[in-house]
């Protein structure tokens, strides 16, 4: 409950900043303090201090594993304002309303890591996307971005419909909003029409509306063009955060349910999984820009984090928050460092080892680390997956584990493309001038990286304090 | 009986009654579609430019149609129907405010607090300032 | 806990090295580093007590996964090997200049603390662990200092090297969840429980990624590029230990793993070496590059030794494990030889090379004397394990024996001509004015010569070494 209250009042405060003060670093400090103040409200959480007692009537239900998502997605949140908060006040002139819509953004990720029931999942998913839209134009005078921002609001609301419908559907089938199957005793609809049929088809349209979200395959084709158009700081966010935890939401609605899908769930995961692996990696390979790369890339990723539907057990849990940290860390890393350059394609980066040797190091570290090469925390993340996947299916498993490391393979493809751009091949690179914390917070990031490749447990026990 | 006329028995409610609706619809539609076949099959055709030029009232086109225009107008409307539509909010609970006791005067409150945050917050960004 | 050291010794000078930033300075550290990792091998095979050669901690207890490396029978030869090479390579290529040479000295002993680790690893994950850490420096150092062609073909070498060990952390995967208790411990996976269907689908995830790295014939098609690509030192270092690993791994993990699948498919990966081996060998003959060749040459001598593998025999093991160990002594003399010729005629083709012997007798001397032992020529040690190679084949299937013995015909043809068109003959323009090599050059090369003959002679120390571990792995099917 903090974290909703403080991260909506955060907003509001940031809002009301940019009115009383036009100094981008005070600005910057203001959101990054605030942001502090978030972070510790919500671990105040874990200790059982709230700030206020709401009767939320089971709506919202808090539990350790939503909210150390909520702490991933803050300190995630805090490194990216360390890393690129100076580029957020270069976006355009409304400085403080970025950082606002970024903490209601927040507000949508605490909702989405603690919703008990069908309206809150669509509340907060709908806090989570119209600050994104904004985000994605905020750059009104590049044509870019007002593609981007029309193309991904038109599709976002479209999947709002298809989850809206699915939500009304299930209403139909139990007459309650509860993310729990209760079979009803009250409703005629079920009655009439035969509810077997309502549960399963309003589920699905459910899971897709959610994919969409997490940009998986077949309904990633918003992903490039939005990433690609969008600011790159604010790709950065929209990249890891904001996704991250579509797939807790994921895990909350299907954790139980996954079953009623029907037969059919056990051909259509697989399938969604194989296909998102195959058009993210093959298409990235073809990508000359490293953004456009990373955007393809993140879907790819996204392959890998659907296995937490797959497999569905404990393993496969600590698993997808694992793989948001590796994850998350390791984007907000190259982004920060990507927004420096002023060339994006794979040749913009010849020669960077040579011209900024500490950032080349720190970029191959987080590079390393997508691709889940061991000793970087990307390793455990994939790992986790794989584990749980065979875990869950035994030997049935085995094929989507082959497939998904062939995959994996591939993604080193276009991952070391950059590096060795940045170490084997001559250029002079333009990248802007960085100041001495900048290197310290990113060779910190990626001392974080292999620290967590090496003990993967660390992180993961504050599940169980 | 004649058989149509014993298919619109009333106390006889099965597909079958719906029998004479359906020769109903199909003959509408299909009178419908036959007449617009005819005509453009029968009618005479004149195919010249002007007839695919645009207009409006009669008045020929000119000029490009996306030109920047103030925005202002649509903000305030905007505006208008975004706190038109809190306004909403206020009816139930006028009617419910006496069951719902201190508890619900204090999320009113709040309700109305974030409500004029909002109303201080565009005034202050001059989102409501007319003229320049 | 020494056996601790011999991974920690390289790794902390290695990265202390990058921040040596004067040339002179990083390679006498790195030289001084290996030396005493050398030391330390020597004190451990041959003074310490046997439970001081393992450790075994607590590293990821939620995953059931201990930091236990083991300094066994089986891994003594190979840390031997890789305790050796390595201050072998710093001296033989000690005037070699390299542009900003503190980070290669650094990777390099990276490279020695991974390959210490694969050799000691008994807790599967962590193999898996160092066998990546042992791949990533060498994908570096031969993409930064390699040839012309050295991205793309070191990218190669990647990227088969990491599908394959993708596969087989598969496999690991799989094993974990079917042990008795949650572990990775080589005891605890070998006490699975696996049903044949499983073991045979298990058995190809882990060869795959063992076959790419030895390299066995269908897979082998990025070595000799890499080979040719990389830098001397590295090439030394990849052909000497690095595909070791691929050899050990069967050795360690494979065969007693999944033994009833080792001999069901014992005839296909036999007749994939041999094929490897006469394929490999007829190549060599055409080939007219001084690298090219030797690295031909490493896929024929590879090939025989996994095939010997597959036939499980003590007496072929037994040659296997003193063969793994001569074949990476007498390959490194022969690169120091190719690298030693490249640096001062800046040429490695035969066609542009004819009568060294006149200029440079003593490099001659010790070239002959290596190639020879490449023939496996009796003295030499190579003799030596080839001949209970051949046994072990022969026990196996006459006809195998006979096929794969052809590849010593054709290892003398191509050895003797390259040794022929090298140093004998009228000098050319390109070695007119050759120069002897350098002291440092020929001490190396005295040093694995004196290795040559001993080994050739009294082979005993090496199969002392490994004797238990061969009646381990046998018996074990």
């Amino acid at each position: 409950m903090n974290a909703i209250i403080l991260s909506a009042l955060g907003g509001i405060v940031m809002m009301f900043t940019g009115i009383f003060t036009q100094n981008k670093i005070v600005i910057k400090n203001i959101a990054i303090i605030t942001l502090l103040l978030l972070l510790i409200g919500n671990l105040l959480h874990f200790y059982g201090i709230y700030m206020l007692h709401v009767d939320v009537k089971d709506m919202l239900q808090f539990n350790n594993f939503g909210l150390f998502f909520n702490t991933i997605a803050f300190t995630s949140t805090l490194i990216y304002f360390l890393l690129s908060g100076t580029d957020i006040t270069k976006v355009g002139i409304n400085v403080a309303e970025y950082f606002a819509l970024i903490f209601f953004v927040l507000c949508g990720v605490s909702i989405l890591t603690s919703f008990h029931n069908l309206l809150m999942l669509f509340l907060g998913i709908e806090i989570l996307s119209i600050p994104l839209y904004i985000l994605t134009g905020a750059d009104k005078k590049n044509l870019k971005s007002n593609e981007a921002a029309l193309k991904y609001f038109l599709m976002g609301s479209f999947s709002t419909g298809i989850l809206l419908m699915g939500i009304a559907l299930l209403y139909g089938a139990s007459g309650n909003f509860s993310i729990e199957s209760v079979p009803s005793t009250t409703s005629k609809v079920a009655e009439m029409a035969n509810s077997s049929i309502l549960t399963p088809l309003g589920l699905l349209f459910v899971f897709v509306a959610l994919l969409f979200k997490v940009s998986a395959a077949p309904f990633h084709f918003w992903v490039p063009d939005v990433y690609d158009g969008a600011p790159s700081v604010f790709t950065s966010f929209m990249a890891t955060i904001a996704k991250a935890v579509g797939f807790i939401a994921f895990i909350f609605l299907f954790e139980s349910r996954i079953a009623e899908l029907g037969p059919s769930s056990r051909i259509i995961i697989p399938f969604v999984i194989i296909l998102t692996l195959l058009i993210g990696n093959i298409t990235a390979v073809f990508q000359q820009s490293v953004k456009r790369m990373l955007a393809y890339s993140s879907i790819a990723q996204a392959g890998f984090m659907l296995f937490v539907l797959y497999s569905n057990n404990d393993i496969s849990s600590e698993g997808i928050l694992l793989y948001s940290v590796a994850y998350s860390f390791a984007t907000i890393g190259i982004f920060a460092i990507l927004i420096k350059m002023k060339d994006y394609t794979f040749e913009g980066y010849n020669g960077l080892a040579k011209k900024e040797p500490l950032i080349a190091a720190a970029n191959t570290i987080f590079l390393l680390s997508l691709a889940g090469i061991p000793l970087t925390a990307g390793f455990f993340a994939k790992y986790y997956m794989l584990l749980s996947a065979i875990k869950a299916n035994g030997q049935n498993a085995l094929w989507l584990v082959i497939v998904a490391v062939l995959f994996a393979a591939v993604s080193v493809y276009y991952y070391f493309r950059v590096i060795q751009a940045m170490y084997f091949k001559e250029g002079n690179p333009e990248i802007a001038t960085t100041n001495t914390s900048f290197k310290v917070i990113l060779l910190a990031l990626a001392a974080i990286i292999i620290f967590i490749g090496l003990f993967p447990t660390v992180v993961l026990n504050f599940l169980y304090f | 009986m004649h058989w149509l006329l014993l298919a619109s028995d009333a106390t006889n409610n099965s597909a079958y009654s719906y029998f004479p609706i359906g020769i109903q619809l199909i003959f509408a539609a299909g009178f419908v579609a036959f007449m617009i076949a005819l005509s453009q099959w029968v009618g005479p055709k004149r195919k010249t430019n002007d007839k695919l030029q645009n207009f409006t009232s009669g008045i020929a086109s000119h000029g490009d149609a996306r030109q920047p225009m103030a925005i202002k107008y649509f903000l305030v409307a905007i505006l208008f129907v975004l706190f038109d539509v809190e306004v909403i909010f206020f009816y139930p609970y006028a009617v419910n405010f006496r069951e719902l006791g201190w508890a619900g005067f204090g999320a009113v409150v709040m309700f109305v607090s974030f409500f004029l945050l909002g109303f201080i917050y565009i005034i202050k960004k001059g989102a409501l300032k007319w003229e320049d | 806990m020494i056996s601790l050291l011999l991974i920690l010794i390289p790794l902390f000078t290695g990265l202390l090295t990058f921040f040596l930033k004067q040339e002179k300075t990083a390679k006498n550290f790195s030289i001084f580093s290996s030396v005493i990792t050398l030391g330390t091998v020597c004190i451990a095979i041959f003074f310490a007590q046997n439970n001081q050669l393992l450790f075994n901690t607590q590293w990821l207890p939620a995953l059931g996964s201990r930091f236990s490396i083991s300094l066994d029978g089986m891994s003594k030869a190979l840390v031997l090997l890789t305790a050796i090479s390595f201050p072998v390579v710093f001296i033989a290529t000690y005037t070699n200049k390299y542009k900003s040479s503190h980070s290669f000295y650094a990777l390099m002993l990276l490279t020695q603390a991974g390959l210490m680790g694969v050799f000691m690893a008994t807790d599967a994950l962590l193999f898996y662990f160092f066998w990546e850490l042992a791949l990533i420096p060498v994908y570096f150092l031969s993409s930064i200092w390699g040839g012309e062609k050295r991205i793309a073909v070191t990218f190669k070498f990647f990227i088969y090297t990491f599908i394959g060990s993708l596969l087989m952390l598969v496999g690991i995967l799989y094993l974990y969840f079917n042990t008795v208790v949650p572990s990775f411990q080589i005891k605890d996976l070998l006490a699975a429980k696996i049903s044949l269907k499983e073991q045979n689908i298990l058995f190809w995830l882990f060869f795959i990624a063992f076959a790419i790295k030895m390299p066995i014939f269908p897979l082998h098609t990025w070595q000799p590029d890499a080979y040719e690509q990389s830098p001397t030192a590295v090439t030394m270092i990849l052909s000497g230990v690095m595909v070791k690993m691929g050899l050990f791994a069967v050795l360690r993990w494979l065969v007693p793993l999944f033994p009833e699948s080792a001999k069901t498919y014992s005839n296909i990966v036999i007749a994939l070496s041999v094929i490897g081996m006469i394929y490999a060998s007829l190549i060599a003959i055409k080939q007219d590059d001084i690298k090219r060749l030797i690295a031909y040459s490493s896929i024929a001598h590879i090939g025989l030794m996994c095939a010997t593998i597959f036939t499980q025999t003590v007496i072929g093991t037994t040659g296997v494990m003193l063969q793994m160990f001569n074949h990476g002594i007498n390959v490194i003399g022969l690169w120091i030889v190719a690298d030693a010729i490249e640096q001062q005629l800046g040429t490695r083709k035969f066609s542009e090379l004819g009568g060294l012997a006149q200029k440079a007798p003593s490099l001659a001397i010790l070239f002959v004397i290596l190639a020879l032992a490449n023939i496996a020529l009796p003295l030499t040690n190579a003799f030596v394990g080839e001949f209970l190679m051949f046994n072990s084949l022969f026990q196996y299937n006459v006809w195998v024996a006979a096929i794969a013995g052809i590849s010593i015909i054709l290892a003398a043809v191509y050895t003797l001509n390259m040794v022929q068109k090298i140093l004998y003959g009228n000098t050319v323009a390109a070695t007119e004015k050759a120069l002897d090599t350098t002291l440092n050059i020929n001490w190396m090369l005295i040093v694995l010569v004196v290795i040559v003959f001993a080994l050739g002679v009294y082979p005993q120390p090496i199969i002392d070494l490994t004797k238990d571990t061969v009646n381990v792995i046998v018996q074990n099917r």
